[in-house]
């Protein structure tokens, strides 16, 4: 994982684009239409996806393609997975100490012990 | 991760996960976990560390200081081998304090070589379902390539506690 994953989309324009080649492979026209966004600033967000690894391009006579590529979506799942699971094993020892806790209070209140 | 437009503008990375829990337990009980002493110390921090609160202030805007110490061998030479202080002063803030319904606790995370300060918040809710306690945690994790490989550090060291403690 490289910062460059995060700070890619961190960009709400690029999120946008994201967005837009989400339903697949699309020439940069359809793009502006899609996102809403002047076609130089496409293009530029366009050329950071791809430096990025987000998006690949190809040729088709006069035109060219870009489409999503999956790696840089599944390291995010990956870091985002080891994340909750890091607070899931936190609520874990939270729910041992609420029960510690509880036998704890219930000891104290037993009367004569 | 869910896309969140309230941090357009910022250039923060994040990204924001929920987690929810029941615990047959009251609410009172869970929000004590939270809001004391002794209950904060009783489960906060990484596998292998513990906590030493010095302040907790529990109203709205009050303060929560706490050392994060190292303490398991393995956890001790993790942060030596990452050039980490075995004990770290860390600082937050109780932003939203309402007993046994909601809490926002802000940390300032400060001591990542390398990165400009940020805040990293926590949203904790709580409710009452039948005769349990559901709390739902909203987080909203910073990610920088240092701090992922320390959670990740901790969450592997996390998974071999948990692995000792069901004998898996």
């Amino acid at each position: 994982m490289h910062l460059d994953t995060f700070e890619t989309l961190a960009d709400p324009t690029r999120r946008r684009i994201v967005d837009a080649l989400r339903g697949g492979e699309r020439q940069v026209n359809d793009i502006v239409l899609q996102a809403g966004i002047h076609q130089s600033g496409v293009s530029r967000h366009l050329r950071i996806l791809h430096e990025a690894g987000f998006v690949s391009v190809r040729p088709e006579g006069q035109r060219r393609l870009y489409a999503l590529r999956p790696e840089p979506f599944r390291q995010l799942e990956t870091w985002l997975a080891g994340y909750r699971q890091l607070w899931e094993a936190r609520l874990d020892r939270f729910g041992v100490a609420l029960e510690q806790r509880r036998a704890k209070d219930a000891t104290d209140e037993e009367p004569g012990s | 991760m869910s896309d969140t437009d309230s941090n357009a503008g910022t250039g923060a990375p994040q990204a924001i996960m929920v987690i929810e829990r029941t615990y047959p337990a009251g609410v009172e009980e869970l929000w004590a976990l939270w809001t004391t002493k002794a209950g904060f110390e009783s489960w906060w921090g990484p596998e292998g560390f513990r906590v030493e609160v010095h302040t907790l202030d529990g109203r709205p805007g009050g303060v929560l200081e706490y050392d994060m110490i190292a303490e398991a061998p393995e956890a001790i030479a993790a942060m030596k081998t990452m050039g980490q202080p075995l004990s770290h002063g860390t600082r937050g803030t109780f932003a939203e304090f309402r007993p046994h319904e909601r809490l926002r606790l802000v940390h300032v995370i400060d001591f990542i070589p390398g990165t400009e300060p940020y805040d990293s918040v926590i949203e904790v809710g709580f409710s009452t379902v039948g005769d349990r306690a559901r709390m739902v945690v909203t987080l909203h994790p910073h990610i920088d390539p240092h701090w992922t490989r320390m959670s990740i550090e901790g969450f592997k060291s996390q998974l071999t506690k948990l692995d000792t403690r069901f004998g898996m």
